[in-house]
């Protein structure tokens, strides 16, 4: 059993190989530009692991991500590639900051799941469309996806600048021009910080961290996304309509209504993603609203390999990359573009590593199986 | 005289199996050699040496006389050694003469040389007596047709060893007999041939040399006349097999499956089944025997409800069907087995146990709400794995690990576990070796002797004779003639295989 032990052992570093590598390409960027790769390094974890608010914030960072991960995940599982993560979330972030200033009275524990709630709706609703021209009409979700996050953006450019923007804003003497924004959400719909929990353990949180509940959230419905999955008959479809939907289909499953449910339910994931922001930081919605977090959400999916446990860990490191980018930038005086081509050389070369290291190990396993197969057939023949 | 192709102590592992162990092999120039064995027992592994896709671990080959180190499909076609595939790999809507020429086009200038091909292939099909259209489309010709396109496409590389892997598994009775006339005279024209197939009657019409694979082994060599049938099959499994089924006699009950002038169109509007009409009693076996493409697969479809019916109607025990879901109709104790068993029986990446649950997982036994009951699943998975001893090393390794014989026995035990009423069995033994093929024939008759009706569907005609208590041809999507086994000769079947006693056989 020394190479089963070998394949977990495997396993576990392979990630850990893969950010080695990463670290050696970029290394060669970052010498292209006259820096040292050690130092930026050695400041990228420095800076962000010293403090312990530091690490709030690449948590903090990580949790939009998770949402958006698992959003995109469960399509993958599928074999349905949403790529309207994007315009879902949007559209959860815009009608939950409507729910969260319209509506006047409420107290938090009813106004609070409500506007989650409205951001689950929205974000469903906007796939809706996308899922149904794909199982009644074969419209290839890619391409609908893609129209409806640019139609997405401009419907929350007129709701935002034009219908609903914050017209009371009180110009200091009359002197500078409002923010383009919608109304503050009532303190009613906000998410509190984990700020003073973490405290009562001793963590000393300060104020400039936003790290709120919308994080170990994510992390159960990751959890609840697991069981879901590996657990349930609607995941057990799903998984087989994802791999084989002839073979679905021909055991009376009906891949339809597996595609259409389970892509809402993408979408619902997807209206999640942008609430931390919204709930946890700005307290209102305007032009410069965080965007990306859909399309960054796919890169996070692909590397934790679909399973919600990995897009956890996949979030956190793309929280840390952020964090890290911050430092060698303000410390190293290294361009911003650098940091944002580590950040992708950094994807690339994980994906590449955790897809070759895979393979091998899924051909060591066969070895392994047919090892054993063949050790059993010797005594049992046929 | 030198030989044709000599292979000295060839040996080729893969992971957990020996393919081929020390393997010794003659062929004279100008023979038919026929390599027989069961599925496993090396004879792929081997033709693919042969032809430059494996290399072997171990061992010599030689060419007419010459070392030979086959590096690649190419290095094979420069050795003059042209592989007949047993899936034909044809371009359906290039013509013949383009798919015989594509990848070694004759070029004049920057274009092709259409004329002086043409030419070219012109003599070769005099020659050899290959009588084809050379401007008819693929997609239009026959299968007995598309595998002369293949023949020829060797012979206009210039091969002098063809080898054909399981030539026949495909053709009707009729084409077998033309494709054994063109397999001669390319032997009296100084051809090598090497003739790989586990089908004994036509190795012993065919063959100069036999060859015997077992276990990657060579168990030994026969020349036809000095060997017979029974003897060839021991030395071929290592056990006498029982060639003839014993069948019990059973009283057909009431009727459970009656299909009344079905109609289906495919997709684009074609019709593909025109009017069938038959009935299968409970205790009986209706075989349908018929070139594949001739509808049988939308028919079986039809009845699990995959495809829709066009007119016409089926009943399951005297209800009508039309309109009911696959799970509505499965859950009337209808069993499929699908002839595709990658594409439509399981997914392959999914567990042993997961794919013994397939269709199941929301019945009470598998699920109480909200969750899978991972334990119930497993014992049962466990239990069908005794009872139909089905060889894995784990319940929870994904299904694209196993054998092909035990794959079709993780869907034969989940088909059956819920003990149906009617079973459609689409080519159920396809591409299983012999132990596994009888452990399905014997699963098939103990079903029957349980009063169960059975749909056989299958391109076999030896094994739908065997097990069928009344058989159907079914040709050009209807069924053109029905018989008892025992009433009518295979040849006579071949003839409505065809399409019937009134069409001309074409090609001749």
């Amino acid at each position: 059993m020394n190479n089963r032990f070998k394949i977990i052992l495997l396993r576990l570093l392979s990630p850990i190989f893969a950010i080695f590598l990463a670290a050696l390409i970029s290394s060669l960027v970052i010498v292209f530009i006259h820096q040292n790769p050690l130092k930026v390094f050695v400041t990228m974890f420095s800076f962000s692991f010293r403090r312990i608010d530091s690490i709030a914030i690449i948590l903090y960072n990580a949790t939009p991500l998770i949402f958006s991960g698992l959003a995109v995940s469960v399509g993958f599982r599928m074999n349905l590639f949403n790529i309207g993560v994007e315009g879902q979330y949007l559209m959860g972030a815009f009608l939950a900051a409507l729910v969260g200033f319209s509506i006047k009275g409420l107290p938090a524990f009813i106004h609070l799941p409500l506007t989650i709630l409205s951001a689950i709706v929205a974000g469903a609703l906007w796939s809706f469309l996308p899922i149904y021209l794909k199982v009644k009409k074969g419209v290839h979700e890619v391409i609908s996806t893609i129209m409806l996050n640019y139609i997405s953006f401009s419907v929350i450019h007129y709701f935002i600048a034009d219908l609903l923007m914050d017209k009371s804003q009180k110009m200091l003497n009359g002197l500078g021009s409002p923010l383009v924004r919608m109304p503050k959400l009532m303190p009613t719909a906000l998410m509190p910080r984990m700020r003073e929990f973490l405290n009562m353990f001793g963590f000393n949180i300060p104020k400039h961290v936003y790290l709120n509940w919308f994080f170990p959230l994510g992390i159960l419905l990751a959890i609840g996304i697991y069981y879901m999955l590996m657990r349930t008959p609607f995941g057990f479809e799903l998984r087989a309509v994802g791999h084989n939907p002839d073979a679905a289909r021909t055991s009376g499953i009906k891949p339809e209504k597996v595609y259409f449910m389970g892509f809402i339910l993408s979408g619902a994931i997807a209206g999640l993603v942008g609430l931390s922001d919204l709930l946890g930081y700005f307290g209102y919605m305007d032009l410069d609203f965080p965007r990306n977090y859909g399309f960054n959400g796919i890169a996070v999916a692909l590397m934790g390999q679909n399973s919600p446990i990995g897009i956890i860990l996949s979030a956190i490191l793309f929280g840390f990359l952020n964090r890290g980018a911050e430092g060698v930038q303000t410390f190293l005086n290294v361009p911003m573009d650098t940091v944002i081509i580590l950040q992708a050389l950094m994807i690339i070369s994980i994906v590449i590593i955790t897809k070759v290291m895979n393979d091998y190990i899924k051909r060591m396993e066969k070895r392994e199986v047919s090892k054993n197969a063949s050790g059993r057939t010797a005594g049992v023949q046929l | 005289m030198i030989n044709a192709v000599e292979v000295k102590n060839i040996t080729k592992r893969f992971p957990g199996v020996t393919a081929n162990d020390r393997i010794n092999l003659e062929i004279k120039r100008g023979e038919i050699h026929a390599i027989v064995g069961e599925n496993g027992a090396g004879k792929s592994t081997l033709m693919k040496i042969l032809s430059g896709l494996y290399q072997p671990d171990e061992g010599e080959i030689y060419i007419f006389g010459k070392k030979a180190v086959i590096s690649s499909p190419v290095k094979a076609i420069e050795m003059k050694i042209g592989m007949v595939h047993q899936h034909f790999m044809l371009i359906p809507r290039f013509t013949v003469l383009e798919n015989i020429i594509l990848g070694s086009e004759i070029r004049a200038g920057i274009s092709i040389d259409n004329k002086k091909a043409k030419k070219i292939v012109e003599d070769l099909c005099s020659m050899y007596n290959f009588s084809i259209n050379l401007d008819s489309r693929v997609e239009n010709i026959s299968i007995g047709q598309a595998q002369r396109v293949e023949i020829l496409k060797v012979l206009f590389r210039g091969a002098d060893i063809l080898v054909l892997d399981e030539p026949t598994a495909v053709l009707a009775p009729q084409e077998v007999k033309e494709l054994f006339l063109n397999l001669r005279r390319l032997k009296q024209e100084g051809k090598t041939i090497v003739f790989i197939s586990h089908k004994l009657d036509e190795v012993l019409d065919i063959a100069d040399r036999i060859t015997v694979l077992r276990r990657g082994r060579v168990v030994g060599s026969a020349v036809p006349g000095e060997i017979t049938k029974e003897q060839l099959a021991r030395m071929m499994v290592g056990k006498p097999v029982l060639i003839d089924l014993k069948k019990r006699e059973t009283d057909p009950g009431e009727v459970l499956l009656s299909v009344k002038n079905l109609r289906v169109k495919d997709p684009g509007g074609k019709s593909v089944l025109n009017g069938i009409s038959f009935e299968v009693k409970g205790g009986e076996i209706f075989g349908i025997a018929g070139i594949e493409g001739n509808g049988q697969k939308e028919l079986a479809e039809a009845i699990i409800g995959l495809v829709n019916i066009d007119s016409g109607s089926i009943k399951i025990r005297n209800i009508d069907i039309k309109g009911l879901s696959v799970n509505q109709i499965r859950k009337m104790k209808v069993a499929y087995i699908p002839e595709d068993r990658h594409k439509n029986g399981l997914v392959l990446p999914m567990k042993v146990w997961e794919n013994e649950i397939m269709g199941f997982q929301r019945d009470d036994k598998f699920y109480k709400k909200p969750l899978l009951k991972l334990k119930s699943a497993q014992d049962f998975t466990r239990s069908k794995i005794r009872e139909y001893s089905i060889s894995v090393s784990s319940i929870n390794q994904a299904v694209e690990d196993l054998s092909g014989g035990n794959q079709q026995k993780v869907i034969l035990a989940r088909e059956l576990s819920e003990n149906p009423d009617v079973i459609i069995a689409s080519q159920p033994t396809r591409g299983l070796d012999i132990g596994a093929t009888e452990f399905v024939h014997e699963q098939l008759l103990k079903k029957r002797d349980e009063g169960k009706a059975i749909l056989l569907i299958s391109a076999d005609l030896e094994e739908v004779l065997a097990l069928s208590d009344r058989v159907g041809v079914m040709y050009n999507g209807s069924i053109i003639a029905e018989f008892k086994p025992g009433e009518i000769t295979l040849e006579d079947v071949g003839i409505y295989m065809l399409g019937g006693p009134e069409k001309k056989v074409s090609g001749e």
